[in-house]
């Protein structure tokens, strides 16, 4: 490529000396310092591009490049800013500089994603980083690097952690979303996959797929040189969230919900409220935007007369779920078992989900259990596999660990 | 009509000329694919257009459209080559039979091979288009496959050799995002991330696709889908859905929205695909969405804004 070209028409914050390639590659070490994975074969397509379109044309310098050097989405959207701010400084100094991540404009669902990828570290309350934004906001790399450990380990002792443990959950954000995730994983590590007929491809099976290695075979002139094989398909068990949203459970609704929302989207559970009656609501909490939670008000807004836990438990076995209960998966109830059911209802509904293979796990929001009549007769008749404490997010952290059927059954 | 845009510009004004309306950065990254010879990785959600864009190209340079579909279990056999391993037998019945004696080159040669599109793609003598469709469905080991294909336009077959292009094909790849792709094809690719259009863009895609329906039916379908798009659905319509919403519109004899909600509750099914979305729109609903039509008179239907 030739390196004297004429320049003209964009110039990197002023300085016009600057031949094309030196400025390319100063602009390509600022994309790098913001996270874009610009090398010398994407620094040679830009001068290509750049000098196909001509030197003086940034309107059409703009788009090109940035097909070049975005890769994915998150970047793709951040491109024209920071194009701006390096080619335009004075022209974008004062809305980029100040505002850094967030513009007034912002689609509510991005907020809310950024709100999930601010780490703990640098920002206790993900709120107050969504308003302020540090000023070097637009060099930060992505902040979806670090795994949750790292982090941990990064904020340090009993600085900002502890308190946010115990923080009552009607203040969380969604940035703690993640850490509920993992104890979703965790819960799904203490189950077992299931086994399904079919089988698929994998190299190191050890049953020989006889049809392809057949297949094969045709260009050895049917000697089977090269055999394939095949091993049985699993799937991840199925899970199940029953969340009491009573009123007896107002204040932990919130947190129930949210774990709710944790386990569909990391184990693709299935979730589901109740209190005198049961409704799913998995794709509401699916779904990533800020109106979620806005829905789910909506879903259980005038609940709050008597639960009737045993009526909505037969209705989920019989009804909304009753050809995805399945052996080895898994029924998690949030509940804190008051029920105006009469008491021997709740065994019965509990022992038809079990009579259909399903484990059943009640999580508890008081400390110490003290449970209804119906719960403790349920329990006696061991129709309950697990009970655990859920009232905030430290006992949910124990819960895998309390999970202990690997699949005796 | 072979005419060559040069300049990203011309690209957009090429491609309105065959129907389809695309935006400045779209024209500019396929301006640029033909340009430097790179794969387009386009990415957006379903319907938007991305397939269409593909047979919009083709069309646009008289090239032949080459469509690859990639699936969960995709492999070489489906996407490159194959040998005709019956064709083969035969010709050693034949020869044979015949007492003739075998070279083993005869065997592989071109004419014992099944083209599959990527070689076909590879082979073909004029340059061709290749759309490799939802490339995210195909497995990593095909994706990594891939990447030979995409930087050297060469495909090695062990019996052959490698096949070089004669001509390079013009490459597009679409995702639909179900799967994050690896950094490496990710590098080898040109990105354009299609987003749904604005207003003015998908009027005017309505227009240049379902010629036929009313211009004032097509501005007020398109503010309808444009608001029901910011509405939380489970499924958001795409492009596809709006021109298959307005065709129905058009049959139905409308030359404009109808007031009544419920009269358009029947031809949703154009438009929401799922039981969620559409046990969340009833007549209320869509007549809130409806509102006020802007700036457009209503010479049909008397009656305000409901």
């Amino acid at each position: 490529m030739q390196a004297s070209q004429p320049q003209g028409g964009i110039v990197p914050g002023g300085s016009a000396d600057a031949g094309p390639i030196d400025a390319v590659s100063g602009f390509a070490a600022y994309l790098r310092e913001a996270g874009f994975a610009v090398g010398v074969a994407e620094q040679r397509l830009m001068v290509e591009a750049l000098l196909a379109v001509g030197v003086g044309r940034p309107a059409l310098v703009r788009p090109a490049w940035r097909a070049i050097v975005s890769g994915d989405r998150e970047r793709w959207r951040r491109y024209p800013e920071l194009f701006d701010a390096y080619w335009f400084p004075q022209r974008a100094r004062g809305t980029v500089r100040t505002s850094g991540a967030t513009r007034p404009r912002r689609d509510l669902r991005d907020l809310v994603r950024d709100l999930q990828a601010a780490p703990p570290a640098t920002s206790p309350d993900p709120r107050g980083a969504a308003a302020g934004g540090p000023p070097g906001a637009l060099g930060e790399a992505p902040a979806d690097t670090a795994t949750e450990g790292e982090r941990r380990t990064a904020q340090g002792g009993a600085s900002r952690a502890e308190p946010l443990e115990r923080r009552d959950f009607t203040q969380w954000t969604d940035g703690d979303l993640q850490r509920l995730e993992q104890v979703a994983r965790g819960v799904e590590r203490r189950l077992r996959r299931r086994l399904m007929r079919r089988r698929e491809r994998h190299a190191a099976g050890v049953r020989l797929d006889v049809r392809r290695t057949l297949r094969t075979s045709l260009r050895f002139g049917g000697l089977p040189l090269s055999p394939h094989w095949q091993r049985r398909r699993t799937r991840p068990p199925r899970v199940f969230l029953l969340v009491d949203v009573s009123r007896s459970m107002e204040t932990h609704a919130p947190l129930y919900l949210r774990a709710a929302r944790a386990f569909c989207e990391a184990i693709d559970a299935r979730a589901f409220v109740f209190h005198t009656r049961i409704a799913e609501i998995t794709a509401l909490l699916r779904r990533r935007s800020g109106r979620v939670q806005e829905r789910i008000n909506a879903v259980t807004f005038g609940f709050g007369g008597g639960t009737r836990i045993a009526t909505s438990l037969h209705a989920f076995a019989e009804g909304e779920a009753r050809d995805a209960l399945e052996p080895g998966a898994l029924v998690m109830v949030l509940s804190d078992g008051y029920d105006t059911d009469p008491p021997h209802r709740l065994a019965e509904s509990l022992a038809a989900i079990r009579a259909r293979g399903a484990r059943v796990a009640w999580l508890h929001p008081n400390r110490r259990a003290s449970f209804g009549e119906a719960l403790s007769r349920a329990r006696d008749a061991g129709l309950v596999d697990a009970f655990a404490p859920a009232h905030d997010l430290a006992s949910l952290e124990r819960l895998p660990a309390l999970l202990s059927f690997g699949g005796s059954r | 009509m072979a005419d060559k845009a040069s300049r990203p510009d011309e690209v957009r004004a090429a491609l309105a000329r065959v129907g389809y309306i695309a935006d400045d950065g779209l024209a500019a990254a396929l301006w640029l694919a033909d340009a430097l010879q790179r794969p387009l990785l386009v990415e957006g959600d379903a319907g938007v257009g991305k397939t269409s864009m593909a047979s919009a190209w083709a069309q646009l340079h008289g090239r032949r459209l080459i469509r690859l579909q990639c699936y969960e279990g995709l492999d070489l056999e489906h996407a490159a080559y194959e040998w005709n391993y019956s064709r083969q037998l035969l010709e050693i019945r034949l020869r044979e039979t015949g007492g003739q004696s075998m070279a083993a080159a005869d065997l592989f040669d071109r004419s014992f091979l099944l083209e599959r599109p990527l070689l076909a793609a590879i082979a073909s003598p004029e340059p061709c288009v290749l759309l490799i469709d939802e490339i995210d469905r195909a497995d990593e080991a095909f994706e990594a496959f891939l990447l030979e294909v995409l930087s050297e336009y060469q495909l090695s077959i062990p019996e052959l050799g490698t096949v070089r292009a004669a001509s390079v094909p013009t490459v597009l790849l679409t995702s639909n995002g179900t799967r994050d792709l690896s950094d490496a094809l990710r590098r080898r690719c040109l990105y354009h991330f299609l987003d749904y259009p604005d207003a003015a863009r998908e009027t005017a895609i309505v227009r240049a696709a379902v010629p036929q329906a009313d211009a004032r039916l097509a501005a007020e379908a398109v503010a309808f889908v444009q608001r029901l798009r910011r509405e939380d659905l489970e499924k958001v319509p795409g492009v596809a859905e709006t021109l298959d919403w307005v065709r129905a519109l058009h049959r139905m004899d409308l030359r404009g929205l109808p007031q009544d909600g419920a009269q358009l509750l029947p031809t949703l099914a154009c438009l929401l695909k799922t039981r969620a979305d559409r046990f969340q729109f009833g007549a209320e609903e869509i007549a809130r969405l409806g509102g006020t039509p802007v700036g457009v008179a209503m010479p049909l239907k008397a009656g305000g804004p409901a």
